[in-house]
């Protein structure tokens, strides 16, 4: 089955207050999905809710063809396992150094695995992302586009099969984002990895999306590969990727 | 006849799941023995897998790969070689910074102290959920820590000794200070009354007694409150609204089990320490009011005070003060993880859980005092 993300009818919210509604997309292995919409749209929302943080108010979510109860922990956990998240500040534990953040996946998953591997595996993500010089550091000594890309550093460690970030470029410099968005297709190219990203930096989303799903006032405003946006003629697109004139929304 | 070289072949798919069992297949080869690795047959290999290649390359200079696919050549060059680990075996490791550790505990505690009281109301109707919720977790510590001496799995190595440290080395000389203070202060105020009586002798027992079984616990609860209990709460708290906490559920820890286990252990554990310490503080200070002021011998002093106070009364101290210590962990940590996600949340639970902690405290002495009685 190539969806491994499938959403039906799912409201998401804190609360009890309806945040989006009737959401219905499915996300395909190997695709580069980008969340697109204004801030406090629902963006970060509708990736909590897929990750179990916050629970859904209804509808049904299915990862792998199999649906989520977002109750059962046991359930979850076996769904972390095949996960990784970046969040927008990086969420480091500020206690660890950046080898012991970024370690701490193995260590929690996989104790028995040697310390010799363990160390070759940090030490690669940690050159992946530019960081291999830094792995005795703390986060707090860094700055926050280095603690973002420990962050990636860490949620590709495990080689999940969906990496959710959150704005993944924002703070960083142009070379440093334009290096991740590299990461990010060759990681999809060659190990089929999924991507869902939330983010605003245009320049990104044009270099990583396949499809995008565009939210706007509490629904989904678009869903579907990401070039057919341009062939749209929707005010609220055209006023997104500035290609037309102001609207006031 | 033994091998002239080891031959390894992998398997299709060469994945974490399998690097640990080809360890064991070069386990005890000297490094300059001559290793094939064959992947006629792999056709996919993970970054474990690749880990375990680039250790080989680093380690086993006669180490050749055989066979190696195009599609396995391409995801090679994606992961840097070894280099990045020579330099670092070369580097100097940093310890443990205490500084950064703790600096955002710091600041959480001094944000707390400017909220002050104002915060505290609680709704009657909230009382209900907040009881069960610290309940949940009061159950919830006491099964993954009877889990984990089962399971050695979901805390991080070496926390435990960490927590230790800052419980039992960064705490002793506060507790210290604090009991030889109340020490002397019980035996000045007492001994003005038992002169009175003629009585002077049984300032030994009373300041034994009291603060063995009494003072010491009580105390040593609350400072441990206040400077343990405060550090543990910003800390969680602080982890909960910086999405740490998050972040460790989708790495599928459990944080109730990953930060709380160890910090339970270590209070466990520091304990018994520092209440040794503050029992000999504490006489100590009623020993030199005794001699100074009372003008009862140090010798006779301690035989009228070991008259009067038993091992059972040290006993029944250390078990006080190790409930209290519970107390501490558990109410941190709910009011941690129940934070109210924004900075000013933290200084508000971090109030709140010193508050809860030396209540809780206070009342749990008063049981204490009607079981014991």
């Amino acid at each position: 089955m190539n969806d491994i993300i499938q959403v039906e009818k799912l409201d998401v919210g804190y609360d009890g207050i309806v945040v989006l509604k009737q959401l219905n997309f499915t996300i395909s292995k190997g695709d580069i999905t980008v969340i697109l919409g204004k801030s406090g749209c629902g963006k970060t929302t509708i990736l909590k809710t897929l990750l179990g943080l916050i629970p859904p108010l209804s509808g049904d979510v299915a990862f792998f063809g199999e649906k989520i109860d977002f109750h059962s922990e046991k359930v979850l956990n076996k769904l972390y396992q095949r996960i990784g998240v970046l969040y927008q500040g990086g969420a480091l534990l500020n206690s660890l150094t950046l080898y012991e953040n970024v370690a701490l996946p193995i260590k929690m998953q996989h104790p028995e695995l040697p310390p010799q591997i363990e160390r070759e595996m940090v030490y690669s993500r940690l050159a992946q992302v530019g960081l291999d010089e830094s792995a005795n550091k703390y986060p707090a000594e860094l700055s926050g586009g280095m603690r973002k890309r420990t962050a990636l550093a860490r949620a590709m460690i495990m080689d999940p099969d969906i990496i959710f970030c959150d704005e993944p470029s924002a703070g960083l410099d142009p070379i440093t984002a334009a290096g991740l968005d590299v990461l990010m297709r060759n990681l999809r190219d060659l190990f089929g990895i999924t991507f869902v990203v939330v983010t605003h930096e245009l320049r990104s989303i044009e270099k990583i999306s396949d499809r995008a799903l565009v939210l706007h006032k509490g629904r989904i405003h678009y869903f579907g590969d990401y070039k057919d946006l341009f062939t749209l003629k929707d005010p609220f697109i055209d006023t997104f990727f500035m290609k037309g004139e102001d609207h006031d929304y | 006849m033994q091998e002239d070289k080891k031959i390894i072949v992998l398997p299709e798919r060469f994945l974490i799941e399998g690097v640990a069992s080809a360890m064991n297949d070069i386990k005890g080869l000297n490094k300059d023995y001559p290793i094939e690795i064959d992947l006629k047959n792999t056709r996919f290999i993970d970054s474990a897998g690749i880990a375990f290649i680039n250790y080989l390359k680093g380690n086993y200079p006669n180490a050749v790969f055989e066979n190696l696919k195009p599609e396995i050549e391409k995801i090679f060059s994606m992961f840097p070689s070894h280099d990045s680990l020579e330099k670092d075996r070369k580097r100097k490791k940093t310890g443990i910074s205490e500084r950064i550790r703790f600096r955002r505990v710091a600041h959480s505690m001094e944000h707390g102290l400017e909220h002050g009281l104002e915060h505290l109301d609680v709704k009657l109707s909230d009382i209900r959920g907040n009881f069960k919720n610290f309940f949940v977790l009061l159950a919830d510590e006491i099964y993954y820590t009877y889990q984990y001496f089962f399971q050695r799995r979901g805390i991080y190595p070496g926390e435990i000794w960490h927590q230790f440290f800052f419980m039992a080395y960064k705490s002793y000389p506060i507790v210290s200070v604090i009991s030889f203070l109340v020490g002397v202060t019980i035996a000045l105020t007492s001994a003005e009354q038992l002169r009175n009586f003629g009585a002077d002798i049984y300032l030994a027992d009373l300041v034994g007694f009291g603060m063995i079984r009494e003072l010491v616990p009580l105390m040593t609860g609350i400072i441990l409150a206040g400077k343990i209990g405060a550090s543990i709460t910003a800390e969680i708290a602080s982890m909960n609204v910086l999405e740490e906490t998050d972040a460790l559920k989708t790495m599928g820890v459990i944080p109730e089990k990953f930060l709380m286990v160890p910090r339970l252990l270590a209070m466990t554990m520091a304990i018994p320490l520092l209440v040794v310490i503050a029992d000999v503080v504490g006489v100590l200070g009623g020993v030199l009011v005794g001699k100074f002021f009372s003008e009862i011998p140090v010798r006779t002093f301690f035989d009228e005070m070991l008259r009067a106070v038993d091992l059972g009364d040290f006993l029944i101290g250390q078990m006080k003060t190790m409930v209290f210590g519970w107390i501490i962990v558990v109410s941190s940590g709910y009011k941690g993880f129940s934070v109210e996600r924004s900075p000013a949340g933290v200084g508000v639970a971090t109030t709140e859980c010193v508050v809860l902690s030396i209540s809780l405290i206070i009342v749990g002495d008063c049981i204490f005092a009607l079981i014991l009685y």
